[in-house]
C-alpha cells in the first residue's frame, strides 16, 4: 500500500516515455485535415493508408531505407573486425609504443564529431568520395567511432584470463587461431554491444550525410526526414508518417532483443 | 599468475620482434583509419584556424586574426553562452532524475523489467525524427501539450518561437531521450554495492537519508564520474534537434557553439574562422573533463573484490 504513489509516479513517467511514440504512430493514420483538428491523443476516426502510399511516391523513400541499411551495416561490421584486432593487441601482444599510442586513442574519445567535420570533409574530398557510400561509410569506421569501439572491446578482453590463452598456445595454437577460435567467441556479449552502439550511432546520425552527400541516390533516412521538415514544415501526415516509418525498425529491434541491449548499455559503461 | 616461459634467453629478441610485427599487423588498419581519420582532422583543424578559407580558392594566413576577430563577435560569444545554459538545463536534471529512477527501479516492485524497458526505449529514437515529433508536440496550435494545458484552461506558449521558451524545450527534449539510458548506468553501480553494508546500516539503526548520503552516493561514485563526462561530452554536441526544431532562432537562443560551428562552416563557408571556433569548443571541453576527473580522483576509492 505504502507503495502506491511510487507506482503512480513511476506509471506516469514510463507514459511520457512512450507517448511521443504512440502519439505519432496514432497521427500517421490520420487525415491531413483530422490531424490538424482532432487532439492528438485520440484515435483516427477512420484509419487510413494513404499517408505512407504519399511518402513513398513523392520521395524515393524506398531508397533512403536501403541506403541506411547498407551504410549502417558496413559501418557496424567494419567496425566490429577492425575494433576486435585492434583491441586484441593492444590487449595481449607486447610491442614498441604501446601504451603510448593506446591512450592517444583515449584521448581522442573526448573529441567532438564536430572539431573534425572540416578537415574530415576536405579529406573525404581529396579522396574523390563526396556523395558516395564509401564516403558515407569510411568515417564513421575509422574516425567518429573507432577509439570507443577498441577501449570497449580492449577493456573486455583483460577481463579474460590469459591463462585460457596459455593452454591453448601450448596446443599448438597462433596468435591468429586465438584470436577468432578463443578470444572472440569469448567476447560475444561486449561484441553484441558494440554492434548495437554502431548500428544506432549510424543509423541515426544527421550531421555526416548533411555535409557529404546531395544527391537521391546516396541520400539517407535521416537526411530525408531533415529535408521533408524543411519543405513541409506543416505537412504534419506526412512527416509523421515518414517518422514512423524511420523509428519503427529500431523500436521493433528493441523489444525483440531488450534484455540484451538493456543488459549491453550496462556493459559499455564497465571498466 | 604463473608464466610460461616460451622461449630460451638468446631466441627472445627474435621472437619479440616477430611479436611486434603481428601486433602492428593487427592494428594496421586501425592505426592508418587513426592517422587519416582522427588525427589528421586534428592537426588539420589547428592549422586551419590560423587560416581565411572559404572551402574552394587558396587558403591565406592570417595568424591570430580569428582568435582576435572572436573577442568582437557577439554571434559567437552567445552561442558560448547557450552552450553552458543548455549544458545547465540538460545534466543536473538529468543525473538527478536518472538517480531516482535507479534507486526506484532498484528497490523491491513488480514489473521492473517492463518499466526499465519503457525507460530507455527513448535512447535509440533518431533524433531527427524525434526533432519532428516534438516539434509537433510544441506547436501552439495543434501540439498535443497546447491542447492538453487548454484542458485545464491553461494558454501554452509559443514554445519554440519564444526566445525563453525555445532553449528549455530543447533541454527537455534531451532529457526525456537520455534519462533512461542514464539511469542504466546507476543501475549497474547500486546493484555492485555490497548488501552487507546496508545490514551493518541497519543494525546501527541508521536512517535511510543516512544510507543514502553514507553509503549509496560515495560508493556510486565511479558510476557518477562515467555518467557525468559522458553526458556532458554529449551535451556538447546536440545538434540534430537544434536542426530539426528551430535551426539555431528564434534570435539565435537555440544556436549552441557546435551549431554555430556547423553554420561557419557549411552555410557561411568560413573554415577558418569555424576552425577557430572550434578549436575553443575543444579546449572548453577538454578543461571540464580534466576537472570532473581532478575532482572526482581527489576523493576516497573504495574497492570491495
Amino acid at each position: 500500500m505504502k507503495k502506491i504513489p511510487l507506482y503512480l509516479v513511476l506509471i506516469a513517467g514510463a507514459l511520457l516515455s512512450v507517448a511521443p511514440y504512440l502519439m505519432t504512430l496514432n497521427a500517421a493514420f490520420k487525415t491531413k485535415q483530422e490531424i490538424l483538428t482532432s487532439e492528438p491523443w485520440a484515435l483516427p476516426a477512420n484509419p487510413i493508408l494513404s499517408n505512407f502510399g504519399e511518402v513513398w511516391s513523392r520521395y524515393d523513400f524506398a531508397t533512403f531505407v536501403v541506403n541506411s541499411v547498407i551504410v549502417a551495416v558496413a559501418v557496424t561490421v567494419g567496425q566490429l573486425v577492425f575494433s576486435t584486432l585492434a583491441a586484441y593487441a593492444f590487449a595481449r601482444l607486447d610491442f614498441p609504443g604501446r601504451d603510448q599510442l593506446f591512450w592517444a586513442y583515449i584521448a581522442t574519445l573526448m573529441v567532438p564529431q564536430i572539431v573534425t567535420l572540416v578537415p574530415t570533409f576536405i579529406i573525404v574530398r581529396e579522396l574523390g568520395l563526396v556523395d558516395t557510400h564509401v564516403g558515407l561509410i569510411l568515417p564513421f569506421v575509422f574516425g567518429f567511432l573507432m577509439p570507443y569501439g577498441v577501449f570497449l572491446v580492449r577493456q573486455y578482453f583483460k577481463t579474460i584470463p590469459e591463462s585460457i590463452e596459455q593452454a591453448a598456445r601450448i596446443d599448438g595454437a597462433g596468435t591468429w587461431t586465438i584470436l577468432w577460435r578463443v578470444m572472440v567467441p569469448m567476447a560475444k556479449p561486449i561484441l553484441g554491444t558494440l554492434a548495437i552502439i554502431s548500428f544506432v550511432n549510424t543509423w541515426n546520425n544527421l550531421l555526416w550525410p548533411l555535409i557529404i552527400t546531395h544527391s537521391e541516390s546516396t541520400r539517407v533516412i535521416t537526411r530525408g526526414i531533415a529535408q521533408m521538415q524543411s519543405q513541409f514544415n506543416q505537412e504534419y501526415h506526412l512527416i509523421l508518417a515518414a517518422s514512423t516509418m524511420a523509428l519503427l525498425p529500431l523500436v521493433a529491434v528493441f523489444l525483440a532483443f531488450q534484455r540484451h541491449i538493456v543488459r549491453s548499455i550496462a556493459l559499455s559503461g564497465m571498466k | 599468475m604463473p608464466q610460461v616461459p616460451d622461449t630460451t634467453p638468446e631466441k627472445r629478441p627474435r621472437l619479440r620482434t616477430r611479436a611486434a610485427v603481428e601486433a602492428y599487423a593487427m592494428l594496421a588498419p586501425s592505426i592508418l583509419g587513426f592517422a587519416v581519420f582522427l588525427i589528421a582532422p586534428i592537426v588539420i583543424v589547428v592549422i586551419l584556424s590560423f587560416y581565411d578559407w572559404n572551402l574552394l580558392s587558396d587558403p591565406e594566413f592570417i595568424g591570430l586574426e580569428n582568435y582576435r576577430e572572436l573577442a568582437g563577435d557577439e554571434r559567437a560569444l552567445k552561442s558560448i553562452g547557450n552552450t553552458f545554459y543548455y549544458v545547465l538545463l540538460n545534466i543536473p536534471a538529468q543525473t538527478v532524475l536518472a538517480l531516482l529512477l535507479a534507486l526506484a527501479l532498484n528497490s523491491k516492485i513488480k514489473a521492473r523489467n517492463t518499466f526499465r524497458v519503457l525507460y530507455v526505449l527513448p535512447w535509440m529514437a533518431m533524433p531527427v525524427a524525434l526533432g519532428v515529433i516534438w516539434r509537433w508536440v510544441f506547436d501552439p496550435q495543434y501540439g498535443a501539450l497546447n491542447r492538453f494545458l487548454d484542458l485545464f484552461g491553461v494558454d501554452g506558449a509559443a514554445w519554440l518561437t519564444d526566445s525563453t521558451w525555445a532553449m528549455p524545450v530543447i533541454a527537455s527534449v534531451n532529457v526525456w531521450q537520455f534519462t533512461g539510458y542514464t539511469m542504466l548506468f546507476f543501475l549497474a553501480g547500486l546493484q555492485a554495492i555490497p548488501a552487507q553494508l546496508y545490514e551493518a546500516a541497519d543494525v546501527d539503526g541508521a536512517s535511510p537519508l543516512y544510507r543514502f548520503f553514507k553509503i549509496t552516493l560515495p560508493l556510486l561514485r565511479p558510476a557518477m564520474l562515467f555518467v557525468l563526462i559522458t553526458s556532458v561530452i554529449g551535451s556538447f554536441q546536440v545538434f540534430d534537434t537544434i536542426h530539426v526544431m528551430t535551426a539555431g532562432g528564434p534570435a539565435g537562443s537555440t544556436a549552441t557553439l557546435n551549431y554555430q560551428i556547423y553554420l561557419e562552416s557549411f552555410t557561411q563557408r568560413n573554415a577558418g574562422y569555424a576552425s577557430m571556433l572550434a578549436v575553443i569548443l575543444f579546449a572548453i571541453i577538454a578543461l571540464i573533463t580534466l576537472a570532473q576527473a581532478a575532482f572526482f580522483r581527489k576523493r576516497t576509492t573504495y574497492d570491495f573484490s
